[in-house]
């Protein structure tokens, strides 16, 4: 099972890659705990998840294939 | 949503002044069209400890910020009797005092064209995933926040 994670903004920078590829998370709340033991980095960044493109503010599984977006306080404009 | 009407809205660079003329020129044949109203947001020389901004360089997750876009034209295209709204948002890196948003909603009576105007813009600023990363003249940078 693959879970595509993609950077955005400042993430990006401090993660120093766009994009990751995590195995076995059920759900965005494992992923979150994978991520903060991957990027200890991230510690001090807020972000909200997309998963395939829909905005998430709760829990949500995620199945084979699924592209999560973790996207920091946006600055458009 | 039908893919063929998700519109891009992204442009490399600055969003040139004479791109912003042509587009205003454009309607002229549409006669049912009383007001226009344009906002236009320019990259703005902050100083921020002691530092100037020289430019900003904008990124974006382009596939979710155009289904957004959509959204955001549909939901203000329903609301507001509009004849036409046209978008343009620079990606890359824009120098201090060019612009990188143009906003242009058209209608037959000049309230609806200002009042859609504005909130496409705030919705522009809230809703769509970009980011802009300010440049400081001597090549350090920080990641801007929108308030």
């Amino acid at each position: 099972m693959d879970i595509t994670v993609l950077f955005f903004g400042q993430l990006a920078e401090l993660a120093a890659t766009n994009e990751t590829v995590f195995q076995s998370v059920i759900d965005t709340d494992a992923l979150k705990i994978q991520l903060h033991q991957k990027y200890p980095q991230f510690a001090d960044s807020s972000f909200i998840i997309a998963v395939n493109k829909i905005l998430t503010d709760q829990n949500t599984p995620l199945f084979n294939g699924a592209t999560v977006a973790l996207l920091p306080p946006f600055s458009g404009g | 949503m039908a893919e063929k009407s998700v519109k891009n809205i992204f442009t490399q660079g600055a969003i040139e002044p004479v791109f912003i003329s042509d587009s205003i020129a454009k309607h002229s044949s549409k006669t049912n069209i009383g007001a226009h109203s344009i906002f236009l947001g320019q990259v703005r020389k902050d100083v921020i400890d002691g530092k100037d901004v020289v430019a900003i360089d904008y990124t974006t997750y382009e596939e979710m910020a155009l289904e957004k876009m959509h959204e955001i034209r549909e939901a203000v295209f329903a609301k507001y009797p509009l004849a036409c709204m046209h978008i343009r948002h620079s990606l890359g890196k824009v120098d201090a005092g060019k612009i990188c948003l143009f906003v242009f909603t058209s209608s037959a009576h000049r309230k609806v064209a200002i009042e859609a105007c504005e909130e496409v813009v705030e919705k522009i600023k809230a809703e769509l995933p970009v980011w802009g990363k300010e440049i400081f003249e001597d090549d350090t940078h920080q990641w801007k926040e929108n308030k």
